[in-house]
């Protein structure tokens, strides 16, 4: 059963399917218009048809009240030597760099730990998932007071020790660090429970042929176990980055962008060009490059998977 | 025989103890949010270590109640959330199965376009969805805010994932039988499918009731609003509440956290059973 | 875009209409004496305080005028203006709102507001301190009403005081410290709290950052010519200002995390003792008298070359497209008479815009010992500096302030730097 069950992989199919050639992709087509009307409805008139609109924004320089005015790809332009932009596009690169592989490793980690035979496992996993239920402002909220350089309990906690607190609001990379921790603590329960829900498919008799052979549990795990999960790691890394490049509410509420810019991100910074500074076609140009950027990963993470899949 | 039971007593003492440290990292906040919500706002800002609050009193949450109308609100973001989420299900368990069988042309640049869907940051579409909105006379009811939380792409990606993993041979029987896709649809891939219909409802009820941005914007009167919106009154111009704010945090997620907990096993059995191997 | 044409079409209508009465000598005389009928919808964010205020104060204007209702929307105060934006771009904003001085430039000069030279008498602004008329102007014309202000001044720890042997605290404006004394109070207080303590805390953070041009004007410099497009910063009052408050970060007078850009508040900082003293307005009043568990008091904001404040608070507008601006004068006429104003700035520890008010000084529900603080401070606040606020650039000029003074603070840029880079980013603001 569980050899059907290889996501992205189309198993041989019998004979019928020669049977009727030529009606087959007629019927199928006009079945997958039909299927696929209610979603192109929904995602073409709330999701494409504004995003046009901004896509016509981001072309004209307007404060959004009176007519704006064309300008073509000036605001695109503007984008390339504007330094507040690169800085916001290399927090935003730097931030997924550092939360994708992190909540995976340590989603996989809890995964594989929880998974094996512990007492009261039911309990560790519910605890570790807890936090999915919290939204993301709670969370920020929660970070913000935990961290506060003066009267939270993390630093509090430090001097206690004898050590020095740490300057989390105003020290770039500590702020920048404390954002990253948080984020961490939000998401890692969501990447166990796929990992989890990964490894109970893998058959138990695999892993024990392993061992038979001699493979150590390391071994075991980087040469069984990962390679299993790869429709998992697919998942959860595509998930994460689209989540890491389009993070907003952790940054804005945790640290508003500063210290000096030092956790300004993309949409945080096309944020304060929306509604701040009042140049939405500029914020609109943030906003589509920010979209390509993550179209293109996407269409790059694909073409590997199916290459990889197609490789096995 | 005696070192093998050894190792793995000690492997298993090893591996309690990681359990133990790591939920305790992941509670702490949780905790504090707790011991927060129960204190008093001068205890919060003094000096001194605490893990306990000085004085435990309930006066955050008799504020909060107070203050707002949380059963009202509570019973918007139930009404909101179920829709979204009923919406969601059935819209992409249809587009999930013809991504999944069926063959056409664009099929993937089609899927990997919607996918992008997902990047889509609200800040960045504010200003011409609000203005879709209005258009569309929709701007102060439900479904302003339904309509659009329920495009998401996020189904289409897990119900494809998870109808791919339902046997093509199934399919083709049916059809060499002479179904119809739809009938296809309906009799074979939909019971199948229970799993994911569990998973991508919960997921979809998660995050639209956690959702308070855009409902802010599209729900024009108080008496329409979300619950999470109320902890944005909280933060206020001077400064938060955080005793108000954290209490309110926790009626917000108390129910979602209780489903969590009772699900807990479905969500697994879902997710695995989407072949996401 | 044919939005912004029936934008503009619908506003020109609201506001030729009257002016047409007028000139058949149709229109009433004195509008605010007959009463008004119809619907108002009313968006702002308050404390609760000021929320009571606004209903109490829209109460009694339903009483006045049988027939007119106005319904009070209180919105999250993070999120108002983004809301107001997207209403006002998508053409249904609500017919009043409150805003602060600093961003009613922004929407005064794009054509959002109504234009109440026409609505409201001449006579008008005689009722309003001219400091606050000042800053309800774009192009020598009112589109708002001045509902209330609120200047900074100093909140300290008397504990920490005596500890320190800080003497006598000034009690009348006129003796409020100089530069001068106040290094040397802040000093006494650096050397006699430990580490993890500092003297004082400045509510610059954010938004507020207009509270560092309190500095700016009691060195009498200014950021704007009187023209209101051409920078002015870069004076030698602009460098002392800047040098003075620059030195706060080195000698350790106020905590590291009291930039600009900082996320933590001046005011937690000071609730939570890390500082003896800290800048805040009157509006902190009232949760400091029920929070804090220490014995505090309020004197006034040091001076320099003279006494100067920024002029913080909030005015009432009406949207240039209501389909009522009639009642919406009506309103905005009303909650600017002397009781309702009284009733609200006593209730919210807020100060008067009223002349009669300021002179005559009101009483604070709340820590009523410290009303003639604040309402001196206000004293102290000019019309040449306040009107500067209401340039409609002024959000612009903000992100520059924000941007530069952090890196002059914490960023180790100079003065000279830093004048010149506000003085360019407020000259593209402006485009002058």
């Amino acid at each position: 059963m569980t050899g059907q069950f290889v996501a992205g992989q189309a198993p041989t199919v019998g004979s019928g399917r020669s049977a009727r050639p030529r009606t087959r992709p007629r019927g199928e087509a006009r079945a997958a218009y039909f299927f696929l009307t209610p979603n192109v409805v929904l995602l073409g008139l709330f999701v494409f048809l504004p995003l046009g609109g901004a896509l016509i924004l981001s072309l004209q320089r307007t404060d959004g009240f009176g007519e704006g005015s064309f300008i073509g790809g000036a605001n695109y332009a503007q984008l390339l030597s504007d330094p507040l932009f690169w800085r916001a596009a290399v927090n935003t690169v730097l931030f997924t760099v550092l939360v994708t592989p992190l909540s995976m490793g340590l989603g996989l980690l809890a995964a594989v730990l929880l998974n094996s035979v512990l007492p009261a496992r039911g309990f560790f996993r519910s605890i570790m998932i807890l936090p999915m239920a919290i939204s993301g402002v709670a969370t920020a909220l929660m970070g913000v007071l935990i961290f506060d350089e003066n009267s939270g309990v993390v630093d509090k906690m430090l001097r206690f020790m004898g050590l020095p607190g740490v300057p989390w609001q105003s020290g770039g990379a500590a702020a920048f660090a404390s954002v990253v921790i948080m984020t961490l603590w939000w998401r890692v329960g969501f990447n166990m429970l796929i990992y989890l829900a990964g490894l109970q498919g893998i058959s138990p008799e695999l892993i024990e042929a392993a061992r038979l052979d001699g493979a150590t549990g390391l071994q075991r795990l980087r040469f069984v176990t990962v390679p299993l999960l790869g429709p998992s790691s697919f998942f959860l890394l595509v998930l994460n980055v689209i989540y890491s490049f389009q993070v907003f509410d952790l940054v804005f509420v945790m640290t508003g962008g500063g210290p000096q810019n030092a956790t300004s991100v993309l949409v945080t910074y096309a944020y304060d060009q929306a509604f701040v500074t009042r140049d939405q076609g500029y914020a609109a140009a943030i906003g589509i490059v920010l979209m390509v950027f993550a179209l293109v990963f996407t269409a790059v993470q694909w073409r590997y998977n199916k290459s990889r899949d197609r490789g096995e | 025989m005696s070192r093998i039971r050894a190792g793995r007593r000690w492997g298993l003492g090893l591996r309690l103890v990681l359990a133990i440290a790591m939920s305790a990292v992941i509670i702490f906040p949780l905790y504090w949010m707790i011991v927060v919500a129960f204190s008093a706002r001068a205890d919060l800002l003094g000096p001194e270590l605490r893990f306990w609050p000085e004085t435990f009193t309930l006066e955050n949450f008799e504020r909060v109640l107070t203050t707002f109308p949380v059963a009202e609100w509570f019973g918007n973001s139930v009404a909101i959330s179920v829709v979204v989420s009923t919406i969601t299900v059935a819209v992409n368990l249809l587009g999930g199965y013809a991504f999944a069988h069926l063959r056409f042309r664009g099929s993937t640049a089609l899927f990997i376009i919607a996918l992008t869907t997902l990047i889509l940051p609200l800040q960045v579409i504010m200003v011409p969805l609000f203005r879709l909105i209005t258009g569309l006379g929709l701007y102060g009811s439900y479904w302003a805010v339904i309509l659009p939380t329920a495009a998401s792409a996020f189904g289409l990606f897990l119900s494809r994932q998870f109808i791919q993993g339902i046997p093509r041979d199934l399919i083709e029987a049916a059809r060499i039988d002479g179904a119809g896709h739809f009938r296809v649809f309906a009799q074979i891939v939909l019971p199948l499918s229970k799993p994911l219909i569990a998973v991508l409802f919960f997921m979809t009820l998660l995050q639209s009731w956690n959702d308070f941005a855009w409902p802010l914007i599209a729900l024009k009167e108080n008496s329409l609003f979300t619950l999470p919106i109320g902890l944005l009154y909280l933060q206020g111009q001077f400064g938060a509440d955080y005793g108000g704010t954290m209490a309110f945090a926790l009626i917000n997620v108390i129910p979602l956290a209780v489903l969590f907990l009772l699900f807990q096993r479905y969500f697994v059995q879902g997710f695995a059973r989407s072949g996401l191997r | 875009m044919e939005l912004s044409r029936r934008h503009f079409l619908a506003g020109a209508g609201a506001v030729s209409l009257p002016l047409v009465l007028a000139a058949c000598g149709f229109a009433p005389a004195a509008p605010k004496s007959t009463p008004k009928a119809g619907t108002l919808t009313f968006t702002t964010w308050g404390t609760d305080s000021e929320l009571a205020g606004f209903r109490k104060g829209i109460s009694a204007f339903q009483a006045a005028n049988p027939g007119a209702t106005v319904t009070l929307n209180a919105v999250p105060y993070k999120e108002m203006f983004t809301n107001i934006d997207a209403q006002l771009q998508a053409g249904n904003p609500p017919d009043i709102f409150r805003v602060q001085y600093y961003n009613f430039g922004s929407y005064a000069g794009r054509g959002q507001l109504l234009d109440l030279s026409t609505q409201l008498d001449s006579g008008f602004r005689d009722r309003f301190t001219p400091a606050a008329w000042s800053a309800v102007q774009n192009g020598g014309k009112p589109f708002g009403v001045p509902h209330h202000t609120d200047t900074s001044a100093i909140l300290y720890n008397k504990a920490a005081f005596e500890t320190a042997g800080v003497g006598p605290v000034p009690t009348a404006v006129e003796d409020a410290w100089t530069w001068d004394e106040f290094e040397k109070v802040a000093q006494k207080l650096r050397d006699s709290m430990p580490a993890d303590k500092y003297p004082f805390a400045v509510n610059w953070q954010g938004n507020g950052v207009t509270r560092w041009l309190n500095w700016l004007f009691q060195a009498d410099g200014r950021f704007l010519e009187d023209d209101l497009v051409t920078p002015a910063i870069k004076s030698k009052a602009g460098a002392t200002a800047l040098d003075f408050t620059r030195s706060f970060f080195p000698k350790g007078f106020v905590p590291p995390s009291d930039s600009v850009q900082s996320s933590t508040l001046a005011a937690d900082i000071w609730f939570s003792q890390t500082s003896a003293m800290g800048f805040a307005g009157a509006f902190l009043i009232p949760s400091a008298a029920k929070t804090l568990d220490f014995d505090w008091g309020a004197t006034f904001f040091p001076r320099n070359v003279r006494a100067g404040g920024d002029l913080g608070g909030n005015a009432l507008v009406a949207t240039s497209e209501t389909s009522n601006p009639e009642l919406a004068a009506s309103f905005l006429d009303f909650m600017t008479q002397e009781q309702p104003m009284r009733d609200f700035c006593s209730g919210a520890s807020l100060l008067p815009t009223r002349a009669d008010l300021v002179a005559g000084g009101i009483e604070f529900a709340q820590r009523s010992d410290l009303s003639p603080v604040f309402v001196g401070q206000a004293s102290v606040v000019q019309a040449q500096d306040a009107g500067q606020v209401a340039s409609p650039d002024m959000t612009k000029i903000i992100t520059v302030l924000k941007d530069q003074l952090e890196l002059a603070f914490v960023g180790g840029q100079s003065t000279d730097d830093t004048l010149t880079a506000i003085s360019a980013g407020i000259a593209k603001a402006t485009g002058g």
